[in-house]
């Protein structure tokens, strides 16, 4: 319990500073000041200035705004998809079910961000190419579980009595399978926001995702990159973020899963 | 019977959707296609007659499912079409390119397979104690580092500082290293995860303890007992890898700067050559689903139970 608590201050320090890291953050994130360029650490830049002479502090946390921000709307786009599929499957006929589950098949054929390269590059580099390519690419784990959860909720008491006194469908599906569902898809929303922060940041290094100038720190990745002779603290900076969000926000999930793993047996 | 004609229907209805779906993601991408071959041919001043013809020869100008069986009835049988921008068949260059990525990947889940093992066995031999703890630690870092950035650690280290390696190309065998490396380490740090958690499973097993009072040695407990029973995880295992080395590989070849699928479909992409990124894409469609059909048939055969469930 100790440890979930750590996991949660942790989670609860990142979604602040995505929150409010843009008002602490020293410089304007996008001015350019060419005579200051790849400055050192110092009072003005607290963790020295990029090519262009803009601050990296600041970048980073205007970044982290835009980086778990996406990934939050992702996960949560890509949630909301999936259940319906799963519980399309898992409450329709033989048919539905067998639809939803081969559409689901086929979205899987791919590996996810490779899919997810070919759809943001060719619609066009950009925020929006980058979601909708992250969410159709992100929603088929949902599905699997809620159909799983679903079907095995199918035959139990409390949900035949609801169909037989004449509940709707939509009534059936909001007060008896939502609610089970939380619990498992909560453990599954944590990995996909892991793997949208992944996914973004790895879109943006190969120049298919968020355009600069706006701070992301997959783009500030790949412009480090060219100067990792003469200023390699450049790329450290962005890179621990992206792991210290992930490491954190997947800690938290297996927290979470253990947890709930405990609760069940107990 | 009847369950396996089932898997082989489903893996070619999965291959049909791959196809439809990934037709009508470049359908629908913006800009003209026909446009985009004529400027990339000759340059930007084309006459309206020109695109005309690109358009008809392409495919492009007799609607949705015409301009997919153009595309598709040649590919059943094996003709990927030519690049829209240099008019060479797609299909040569493909093949090329896998050939390179073959031998990274390959090397890739060496160096994974040569660090996970030896660590996931001796962690499970005590689960909680402090190699088991480091191993865990060591697994979920290294869940959460991108191997890009890991790739430009790498760099910063072996090649920049220590100078013992070079950054850039696929000239030498020593220009392997790096990009193997950083494969390996993502690799092996989901390997290890995945290991150590099925053979704790196997080990906790019910029917061990029955064996052992029965006079059943440890080794043989280990070797005919424990090993059969942790292999349907390893199946599943083997295609989630396959997934994670041809996402690994594309941004190492990017990064690296190899000549590999991966920076054939990235340079595809940014050069709007579509037949290439349809090549691509359909050729990965085909291995994925081959593969995952094999582990299906092979669960099988491991465990009987699972196609009496299904079927």
């Amino acid at each position: 319990m100790a440890d979930f608590r750590a996991v949660l201050v942790l989670v609860a320090v990142l979604a602040g500073l995505a929150l409010f890291g843009p008002l602490i953050a020293p410089n304007d994130p996008t001015a350019i000041d060419i005579p200051n360029r790849l400055a050192q650490p110092g009072e003005v830049y607290p963790l020295g200035s990029d090519a262009m002479g803009r601050g990296i502090l600041s970048r980073l946390l205007h970044g982290a705004r835009w980086s778990l921000g996406l990934a939050f709307l992702v996960s949560t786009i890509g949630l909301a998809i999936g259940v319906a599929v799963g519980l399309l499957a898992a409450m329709g006929g033989r048919f539905a079910d067998w639809a939803m589950m081969r559409t689901t098949d086929i979205f899987l054929a791919f590996p996810d961000l490779v899919a997810a390269v070919v759809i943001a590059g060719v619609l066009g580099a950009g925020t929006s190419s980058l979601i909708f390519a992250l969410t159709v690419t992100g929603w088929m784990r949902y599905a699997r579980v809620a159909r799983g959860v679903g079907l095995s909720l199918k035959t139990r008491g409390h949900v035949v009595q609801a169909s037989l006194a004449g509940l709707s469908r939509p009534a059936i599906a909001r007060w008896h399978y939502l609610p089970a569902l939380v619990p498992s898809l909560t453990v599954v929303w944590t990995g996909m926001l892991a793997r949208a922060i992944l996914g973004i940041s790895a879109l943006g290094f190969l120049g298919f995702g968020v355009q600069p100038p706006t701070p992301e720190w997959g783009t500030m990745l790949l412009d480090a990159r060219v100067h990792i002779r003469s200023d390699p603290l450049q790329m450290i900076w962005p890179g621990i973020a992206v792991v210290a969000c992930v490491l954190s926000i997947n800690l938290a999930g297996d927290a979470l899963r253990d947890g709930l793993a405990k609760r069940g047996a107990g | 019977m009847n369950d396996v004609v089932q898997l082989f229907l489903r893996s070619a209805i999965v291959l049909t959707g791959t196809a439809v779906v990934t037709f009508a993601l470049l359908w629908h991408a913006p800009g003209d296609p026909a446009l985009s071959i004529a400027v990339a041919r000759f340059d930007s001043a084309v006459s309206d007659e020109v695109v005309a013809r690109i358009r008809a020869e392409a495919g492009l100008d007799a609607g949705f499912w015409a301009g997919f069986a153009h595309w598709v009835v040649p590919l059943l049988s094996g003709d990927f079409g030519k690049s829209s921008v240099t008019g060479r068949q797609v299909w040569p260059e493909l093949l090329d390119a896998v050939r390179l990525t073959v031998p990274l990947a390959l090397l890739g889940l060496a160096v994974g397979l040569a660090l996970s093992v030896p660590l996931a066995i001796v962690a499970a031999r005590r689960p909680g104690g402090w190699i088991d703890r480091g191993a865990v630690a060591l697994a979920s870092f290294g869940a959460a580092m991108p191997a890009y950035w890991l790739a430009l650690l790498l760099i910063l280290v072996f090649a920049v500082k220590l100078n013992w390696l070079p950054a850039f190309g696929a000239g030498s065998a020593s220009s392997l290293v790096l990009p193997a490396l950083t494969l390996g380490l993502g690799t092996g740090a989901s390997l290890t995860r995945i290991l150590r958690s099925s053979l704790l499973e196997a080990r906790g097993a019910a029917f061990l303890p029955a064996l052992a009072r029965r006079g059943v040695g440890s080794r043989e407990r280990a070797v005919a007992h424990v090993a059969p029973h942790a292999m349907i995880p390893v199946l599943t295992i083997v295609g989630l890898e396959l997934a994670f080395l041809m996402e690994g590989a594309v941004m190492v070849e990017v990064i690296f700067g190899r000549p590999g699928v991966g920076s054939f479909l990235v340079d595809a992409i940014s050069a709007r050559d579509f037949p290439k990124v349809q090549g691509v894409v359909m050729l990965t469609a085909v291995l994925f689903v081959t593969v995952n059909l094999v582990i299906d048939l092979l669960y099988r055969l491991v465990d009987p139970r699972i196609g009496e469930r299904h079927g």
